[in-house]
C-alpha cells in the first residue's frame, strides 16, 4: 500500500496507521504525506553541491528532475543537493513508565506516539538536511544519538527508538542536558514528553536552553482518558512510576479532574512561554499531523 | 403515633443497605494503573469536601426514603403538629346511674361531669361525628350542639343502668363510623360496683374524667318485701338498710287517693333486718315502702314493697287427704291464714266434687281410673299414669329437703298448660292450673316425706293462699328501665299513684325509669303489682382506683383523668388518629426528588 498515492497518512488515526507496518515504514508515510500537505517543497539549499538522487514526488520542482537518468532508464529521480546544514535538531524523549499506558485498547500508548511521531519529525528534518539527534530518557538517560545529517542517521535514531526503557520516573533535566552537550552550536530542541514530572526542575532546564541559544519546543502527549478522564467506574488507581494509590468514584471528581488537567496545561503554557519555549498539547488519537505541524513551525523559525 | 399494620416496620431494616453501600463504596473497585494520579489526588483534595458532603446527603436521603416507605407501609395514624384535630368519630358515655345524683360539696356528681361533657364538646367542629350515650343504653347522635342541649337535659336515672354496656355501645359507634379518628370519653363516678364486668370494645382510645373529692356516706334501704305477698290479711315487711351506722326509718303503705299510711317507725343498724306486722286496712293489691330520712343520695332512700290483702282462703279438708292435712290447716286457722269453709277442698282426685282444690293421688292404686275419670270431669287437663316407686328428691319452692317414694307420672292432656311447681325424678311431680294443684304423691309418709317435713305447712298455706284462694296473680320486680317478661295474662299496667294504663303485649314490658309501685292487671282488675327498685348495689358509692378502673375498661389505651382541663384537652387529641400515610408518601415523593436532583448534580459530573 502507498497511501500518499490515494491520501495522506499524517491525516491518519494513529493507532489504525500504526498497525499497518513497522515504525520506519509508517514514519515515511506519515512525512511524505505531510510534505504533499505543504503544497510546495520545503527543501532549501537545492543549488548547492549535489549529494544524491531520490524517487520524485508529487510536488517536486521539475527543475531538479534528472532528465538523463529519465531519458536513459525512465526513472523519475530528483537531484538532491548538499547544503550546508546550520540547524542542529535533538529530540528528548520521555521513555519513562507513564508513557507506556493507554487509556482504550485502540488507542497507541503515549509512548508509542511519541516514538512514532519521533521518527517522523526525524525523518523530516533529516529530509531537509538537518542534523537530527535523539535522546531518550526516562529515571537517567537511557540513549543518546548525537544529530548528524547522514542517510543513515535516521537507522541509528530508528535502533535508539528500539532500545528499553520505562524507568519509574522522568528526569527531564538530565535529559534536556545531555541534549544541550550534544549540540553546542545553536539549535533546536524539542521534548517529547507527557510531562508527568516537576515542573519547577524542567523549566530551569529550558531556561538553560534557552540561555544557550536553542530553540525549545515541548510537546506535551497525553492520552485522551487523561485529558478528561474518560474512564469509568470506582477503583482504586495506582501512579505506575510511584506506585501512589488514590481510592477514587470518577464520576464524582471528574469535573474537578478536568479542571485540575486544564490548570496544569495552562500552567505548563505560561511556564513555558516565561522560558520562551513552544508548547503543545498533542493527544495521541490526533493524527501525526497536528504535532509535526507544530514541530515543523518551530523549524521554519530556524534561520 | 400507632400503625395499622406495624409488621411492615420491619421494611426498615432495608434502610441499612444504603448506610452499608455508603461504608464499602471506598472499598470496592479494582486496582487500575492511572499515570496521572497526580491529578486523580489533587482533583480529589480540592473535591473531597464536597464530595463527602454529596455522598453523605446521598446516604441520608436513601435511608430516609426506605424509611419513610417502610413507615407508610405500616400505616401510622398519628399527630400533625399545628394542624388541628383531625375529624373524629366521638363517642362521650355519660354516667347518670343513680349514684352520679349523690351530692358532693354541695353539687350533684352528674353536674360536674356535665361540666367535663360540656368542656369536651366545645372542641368539637363541624367534621367530627359525635354520640352522646347514657347509663340506660340511650344514644344521641348528632351536633356538638345538639348534644350539649342532651346533656343539660340529661337527669339521674333511678337505678344502676349497664354503664359497661353502653361504653361497648358507644365504641360499637365509633368503630363504625369509618374515619380514622376515634375516641371515647367515659364520664364516670367509677362506682366499684358498676364497673363489675370488663367490657369487649375494639381498639378505641378511651379516655376517663373520675371526679376528685371524697366519696359522700350514704344510708339506703336495701330490701323490702312483703311476706307472704299474700297478706291474709296480715303480713309481714321485712326491709333492710345499709350504711355507716344506724338511721332512723318508716314504713308505710300505699292506699288509694290518700297519702301514704305510716305503720311503722324505729331505727335500725346497717345490716339489721327490719321486721314490721302488719294488718292493713286495704284489701287487694296494694304497695308500701320503706323510707329513711334524705342524705346525700336520695334515690335509695326509699324502696318499695307489693302485697295482696285478703281474707284468708275457707278451706275443706276431706278424708281421702290423709291424716296430715287436716292438723296442717288447724294450725293455719290459729295463725289466721286460713279458715274454715267450702271455698277450697284439699282431696283425693277420685272423690274431689269442685274445684278450687288441691288434689291428691287416691291411696289405693286400684281408684286411678276413677281418679282420672273425675279429672276429666273437673276439666283439670292432667291424667295420672304410671305408679313409680323409689326414692327421688322433689325439687320446687319451699320443698327443699323433700322426698317421694312413690309417685304416679302426671300426663298432660290435650290443652294442658305447663304450670310445674315440682319435680322429681325428672317428672313433673306438683303442677297448677286455673283452680287446682295436683300432686303425684299422696300426702302420706309412705309416698313422701312432705307431710312430716317442717315446710308442709308453710307450703300449705302458699298453696292455699297464693294458688287456690283468688285469681292467680304476681309480684315482679325490676331495676329502673329493665326488660321484663310477665305472665301472658297481664294486660297492662299503671302506676300505683294513678295514672293512665300501659298497654303489655305477649308479657313483654319495660319497667318505667321511676321508682315505685305499678300495679299489674288482668283485664279490668288488678292481678299483681310491678315493683321497681334501685339495683341494691347502686347504693355503694365506693370508687375505683384510677389504675384498677383502667384496668376495668378493657382497653391498653386508657387514661383516667381528675382534671377537668386535662380531660378537656385530651379529648379529640389530635394524636387519636390522623392517617399519616398521605403525608409521608408526599414526604417520601420530596425525598426521592432530592436524592434525585442531587444525583443528577453527580451525573452532569460524570457527562
Amino acid at each position: 500500500m502507498d497511501p500518499t498515492r490515494t491520501t495522506r497518512a499524517d491525516l491518519f488515526d494513529p493507532a489504525a496507521l500504526a498497525a499497518l507496518g513497522r515504525i520506519e515504514i509508517v514514519a515515511r508515510w506519515i512525512v511524505d504525506g505531510f510534505l504533499t500537505g505543504l503544497h510546495r517543497s520545503p527543501r532549501k539549499g537545492f543549488s548547492v553541491e549535489f549529494a544524491e538522487h531520490r524517487p520524485y514526488q508529487p510536488g517536486d520542482d521539475l527543475r531538479y528532475l534528472d532528465w538523463r537518468i529519465l531519458a536513459r532508464a525512465d526513472r523519475w529521480v530528483v537531484k538532491q543537493f548538499e547544503e550546508e546544514t546550520n540547524l542542529r535538531a535533538t529530540i528528548v524523549l520521555d521513555v519513562s513508565r507513564s508513557m507506556a499506558w493507554s487509556g482504550a485498547p485502540a488507542r497507541l500508548t503515549k509512548l508509542a506516539y511519541a516514538e512514532q511521531l519521533t521518527a517522523a519529525l526525524a525523518l523530516l528534518l533529516l529530509r531537509q538536511r538537518d542534523a537530527v539527534g535523539l535522546v531518550r530518557f526516562d529515571e537517567r538517560v537511557r540513549s543518546a544519538v548525537p544529530p548528524r545529517s547522514r542517510r543513515a542517521q535516521w537507522q541509528r535514531i530508528l535502533v535508539a527508538l528500539a532500545d528499553p526503557g520505562a524507568g519509574r520516573s522522568s528526569d527531564a533535566p538530565a535529559g534536556l542536558l545531555q541534549a544541550a552537550r550534544l549540540v553546542r552550536r545553536p539549535g533546536m530542541v524539542v521534548l517529547v514528553s507527557d510531562l508527568l514530572l516537576e515542573a519547577a526542575a524542567v523549566e530551569r532546564s529550558l531556561r538553560e536552553l534557552r540561555a544557550a541559544g536553542h530553540d525549545v519546543t515541548v510537546l506535551h502527549i497525553m492520552d485522551p482518558a487523561e485529558r478528561d478522564l474518560s474512564l469509568s467506574g470506582d477503583a482504586i488507581y495506582v501512579d505506575p512510576e510511584s506506585g501512589l494509590e488514590v481510592p477514587a468514584t470518577l464520576a464524582d471528581v471528574r469535573d474537578v479532574y478536568r479542571a485540575t488537567v486544564d490548570d496544569a496545561i495552562r500552567e505548563w503554557r505560561r511556564l513555558c512561554a516565561s522560558a520562551d519555549a513552544a508548547y503543545a498539547t498533542i493527544l495521541t488519537d490526533a493524527p501525526f499531523g497536528v504535532p509535526l505541524r507544530q514541530a515543523f513551525a518551530a523549524r521554519q523559525r530556524q534561520p | 403515633m400507632s400503625f395499622l399494620e406495624p409488621l411492615f416496620l420491619a421494611l426498615g431494616i432495608a434502610a441499612a443497605v444504603p448506610l452499608l453501600l455508603h461504608l464499602m463504596r471506598r472499598r470496592a473497585g479494582a486496582r487500575v494503573e492511572f499515570p496521572a494520579v497526580r491529578y486523580l489526588v489533587r482533583a480529589e483534595q480540592e473535591n473531597s469536601r464536597r464530595l463527602r458532603l454529596r455522598n453523605l446527603l446521598l446516604m441520608l436521603l436513601r435511608v430516609l426514603l426506605v424509611l419513610l416507605i417502610a413507615l407508610a407501609a405500616a400505616r401510622p395514624v398519628g399527630r400533625l403538629a399545628g394542624t388541628g384535630h383531625p375529624a373524629t368519630a366521638l363517642a362521650i358515655v355519660l354516667d347518670n346511674s343513680l349514684s352520679s345524683a349523690a351530692a358532693a360539696g354541695g353539687e350533684p356528681v352528674l353536674a360536674e361531669l356535665a361540666g367535663a361533657a360540656r368542656a369536651a364538646l366545645a372542641r368539637a367542629t363541624a367534621e367530627d361525628r359525635l354520640w352522646l350515650v347514657t347509663a340506660d343504653g340511650h344514644v344521641t347522635g348528632g351536633t356538638a350542639d345538639a348534644l350539649l342541649a342532651v346533656v343539660d337535659s340529661t337527669r339521674p336515672l333511678a337505678g344502676a343502668g349497664d354503664l359497661p354496656a353502653a361504653l361497648a355501645r358507644a365504641a360499637a359507634l365509633v368503630q363504625a363510623a369509618g374515619l380514622p379518628a376515634r375516641q371515647l370519653l367515659l364520664l364516670t363516678d367509677a362506682q366499684g360496683t358498676a364497673w363489675q364486668e370488663v367490657p369487649t370494645l375494639p381498639r378505641v382510645p378511651v379516655d376517663a374524667f373520675v371526679p376528685a373529692g371524697p366519696v359522700p356516706p350514704n344510708h339506703a334501704v336495701i330490701a323490702a318485701a312483703a311476706r307472704p305477698v299474700r297478706f291474709t290479711p296480715g303480713g309481714t315487711i321485712v326491709a333492710r338498710v345499709a350504711g355507716a351506722d344506724s338511721t332512723t326509718y318508716a314504713v308505710a303503705l300505699l292506699r288509694d287517693g290518700a297519702e301514704p299510711q305510716t305503720i311503722a317507725r324505729g331505727t335500725a343498724r346497717a345490716g339489721e333486718e327490719i321486721v314490721v306486722h302488719t294488718t292493713p286496712s286495704v284489701r287487694g293489691w296494694t304497695g308500701g315502702f320503706v323510707a329513711l330520712p334524705p342524705d346525700e343520695l336520695r334515690g335509695d332512700d326509699r324502696r318499695h314493697l307489693a302485697f295482696w290483702s285478703g281474707e284468708p282462703p275457707a278451706v275443706r279438708v276431706d278424708a281421702s287427704a290423709g291424716t296430715f292435712v287436716a292438723p296442717a290447716l288447724d294450725a293455719l286457722v290459729q295463725s289466721d291464714r286460713a279458715r274454715r269453709g267450702a271455698a277450697i277442698v284439699v282431696a283425693a282426685a277420685d272423690v274431689a266434687d269442685r274445684l278450687p282444690a288441691l288434689l291428691l293421688p287416691p291411696a289405693d292404686p286400684v281408684r286411678v281410673g276413677a281418679a282420672n275419670r273425675n279429672l276429666e270431669r273437673l276439666g283439670v287437663p292432667w291424667r295420672f299414669g304410671t305408679l313409680r316407686r323409689g326414692g327421688a328428691d322433689v325439687r320446687g319452692e319451699r320443698l327443699e329437703g323433700v322426698t317421694a317414694s312413690q309417685r304416679y307420672t302426671l300426663q298432660p292432656a290435650a290443652g294442658a298448660v305447663a304450670d310445674t311447681l315440682a319435680t322429681a325424678g325428672g317428672d313433673a311431680w306438683a303442677v297448677a292450673g286455673d283452680g287446682f294443684v295436683l300432686l303425684a304423691s299422696p300426702l302420706a309418709p309412705t309416698a313422701t316425706s312432705l307431710p312430716v317435713r317442717a315446710a308442709f305447712v308453710p307450703w300449705l298455706a302458699d298453696v292455699l293462699a297464693q294458688r287456690l284462694a283468688a285469681d292467680p296473680g304476681v309480684v315482679l320486680e325490676a331495676a329502673p328501665g329493665a326488660l321484663v317478661h310477665a305472665p301472658e295474662w297481664v294486660t297492662a299496667w299503671a302506676p300505683a299513684a294513678g295514672g293512665p294504663q300501659q298497654l303489655v303485649v305477649e308479657g313483654a314490658l319495660t319497667a318505667p325509669t321511676e321508682s315505685g309501685v305499678y300495679f299489674l292487671f288482668r283485664g279490668p282488675a288488678r292481678a299483681g303489682a310491678l315493683v321497681v327498685n334501685p339495683e341494691p348495689e347502686e347504693s355503694v358509692l365506693d370508687r375505683l382506683s384510677p389504675s384498677v378502673l383502667r384496668s376495668r375498661l378493657g382497653v391498653r389505651d386508657a387514661q383516667v383523668h381528675a382534671s377537668r382541663d386535662a380531660f378537656a384537652a385530651a379529648a379529640f387529641d389530635p394524636a387519636a388518629g390522623r392517617s399519616l400515610l398521605a403525608p409521608l408518601l408526599a414526604g417520601a415523593l420530596l425525598v426521592m426528588a432530592m436524592e434525585g436532583w442531587t444525583a443528577r448534580r453527580g451525573a452532569a459530573g460524570r457527562g
